[in-house]
């Protein structure tokens, strides 16, 4: 691999392609706190995959990237409750073991890669008819 | 939350933006800072953006979801970020209260009850609403083999006027038009095509105004048609329509005249290239549409306009598509492409299944099939046999599009794969396939 790219200007290159809506439609981030100059805390978004329990939900989530990020995955926590195998039931948590993305962790991936893995899993077959709590309740 | 005072500052601050919606709407709005969610979405609910009333309209910025309340400015939106909008269902809008997008906001307690009334609907309620998504969208665009009937699209092809006619409707250009937007299309089209295949600016060549006013413009096709009359070559004769054979190895455009020599006025493209150059180098010089193209009409127009002579392989100012290519008629930076070279993709182009005939289909014969029976396939059209399926492995025939699905983050081969067939080699619907 050449030159690794700092964890700022990575953050900031994800930043851009959040704020602008240049990657995937389904998935949406950006930082919580415009001001936050250590970039760590993250909004994100995910509508839910259509043709299962999720169509039509939209989903939010914070993202935590550490000062390692991108070597190690950020933390994801969900803010709406979802019943997923690998998000922890109690506080929505993503279990990081349980999400291919992040337990393979690669420097090349981002915070949209997991939103994206994230939704895909949602719309997996096994997970995409799960009973799901009241739509906008809360951790 | 703002202050008094810090208000007051944003009140007249203007801010632009985009609003991306779900069905691959794209608005451009300016804005007050100190407008309200709401604000926006009663005027993204307007006749001129989505005529989605504000009910239904969900709003996010950066990872979060806008709230109707907030002002604009607390999203900190930069002028030409992009603002997603979806379209919720129509049901149980009220009862639902939204998620609280994040804990920084602070305003979650506050705002529960009256909150994103429309973020929280499901489609429970209504059934319909899995069939208006813009997640269709991508299955619609692509043309297939199976649209053109029986024949497939070959039948009697329509005289010059005929197919003018049929460029002059608005409707047909816009298809002609979408087609060759529809970067599938083109990958097909030059994938096919060996010659195309190996010349890195043939997509630019697709791309260029020039060459698509001349497969679209019925005007042009018109006159080029009169011209070929007038000069009563081999490109207006039966046997001169036939595709010059012999030169790929992919053609069975050429079945039945084994050894006719390989001639350019033989060739469809040339023929309307050459009678047109000729034109403009003699008496209907001002009124040819494509004089303007031609670096050296005179010349040019000389080469293969002569019914029924040599191999064009004159040298590249003697070619039409090479002065046409090159440069002179206005699409810079493309190299002289030899007359073989593009002899082998209109042929290609025709055995491979996109044109029906030739003659003055030349231009229209590259899409005649695509469009409606008959196409405007050509007028002496002698319809090639209709192209094999393609056999070459999905890995490079989609390797485009693979490529863009794994930087996209799709790294599953054989669904991608899987998807993209079922796409036609759309990427965007094979993106909608793999997202459902």
């Amino acid at each position: 691999m050449g030159a690794k790219v700092p964890r700022n200007f990575r953050l900031l290159e994800e930043l851009e392609k959040g704020e602008k809506g240049l990657g995937a439609e389904a998935c949406s981030y950006g930082l919580t706190e415009g001001d936050d100059l250590l970039m760590s805390n993250w909004n994100g978004t995910i509508l839910g995959p259509p043709h299962s329990v999720h169509e039509n939900r939209i989903y939010s989530l914070t993202m935590h990237c550490g000062a390692e990020y991108p070597d190690k995955p950020p933390t994801i926590k969900f803010q709406n409750q979802i019943n997923l195998p690998c998000v922890n039931p109690k506080n929505g948590v993503v279990d990081p073991s349980k999400l291919p993305c992040l337990s393979d962790w690669k420097y090349s991936n981002t915070m949209e890669t997991i939103l994206i893995e994230l939704r895909r899993y949602m719309a997996h077959p096994n997970h995409k008819k799960l009973p799901q709590p009241a739509e906008g309740s809360t951790y | 939350m703002a202050s008094e005072d810090s208000t007051a500052e944003t009140q007249d601050k203007q801010v632009s933006f985009k609003v991306k919606t779900s069905s691959d709407g794209n608005h451009t709005i300016t804005m007050s800072e100190a407008a309200t969610v709401l604000d926006l979405k009663t005027k993204l609910s307007g006749d001129d953006y989505e005529k989605v009333p504000a009910d239904r309209q969900r709003l996010i910025y950066s990872g979060r979801v806008m709230k109707n309340e907030d002002v604009l400015s607390k999203y900190n939106i930069k002028s030409g970020n992009t603002i997603h909008m979806v379209k919720s269902a129509q049901s149980n809008v009220a009862q639902n209260p939204a998620g609280s997008p994040a804990p920084a906001t602070g305003a979650a307690a506050r705002s529960a009850p009256g909150v994103p009334t429309n973020m929280a609907a499901g489609t429970a309620n209504n059934p319909l609403a899995g069939l208006t998504g813009a997640r269709y969208a991508g299955h619609m665009a692509l043309p297939g083999a199976d649209m053109f009937g029986a024949d497939g699209g070959m039948g009697a092809p329509p005289s010059e006027d005929a197919m003018a006619q049929m460029l002059e409707d608005p409707n047909v250009q816009q298809t002609m038009n979408e087609a060759l937007n529809n970067p599938a299309l083109i990958d097909m089209m030059i994938q096919q095509t060996p010659a195309l295949r190996n010349n890195p600016h043939a997509r630019e060549m697709f791309q260029s105004p020039e060459f698509r006013r001349m497969l679209t413009n019925p005007e042009a096709l018109r006159q080029a048609a009169a011209m070929r009359r007038m000069m009563g070559g081999g490109g207006s004769g039966g046997a001169g329509a036939f595709p010059a054979p012999g030169v790929t190895d992919t053609t069975p455009g050429a079945v039945g005249t084994p050894n006719q020599p390989n001639n350019a006025a033989a060739n469809p493209f040339a023929s309307l290239m050459g009678g047109a150059g000729a034109g403009a180098g003699g008496a209907a010089g001002g009124a040819n549409p494509f004089a303007a193209l031609f670096g050296t009409p005179g010349q040019t127009g000389a080469a293969p306009g002569t019914a029924g002579s040599p191999p064009a392989n004159a040298d590249a100012p003697a070619n039409p598509f090479a002065s046409l290519m090159g440069g002179a008629g206005g699409m810079q930076g493309l190299p002289p492409i030899t007359p073989e070279q593009m002899q082998q993709a209109m042929q290609a182009l025709q055995g491979g299944g996109f044109g029906g005939g030739a003659g003055a289909g030349g231009a229209g014969g590259g899409f005649g099939d695509l469009f409606g029976p008959g196409g405007f396939g050509g007028a002496a059209g002698q319809a090639s046999p209709p192209a094999p399926a393609d056999t070459r492995p999905p890995e490079e025939r989609f390797a485009d599009q693979l490529r863009q699905l794994n930087d996209m983050g799709f790294f599953d081969f054989d669904r991608n794969v899987e998807a993209l067939r079922r796409s036609g080699g759309s990427v965007q619907g094979a993106i909608e396939q793999l997202l459902s």
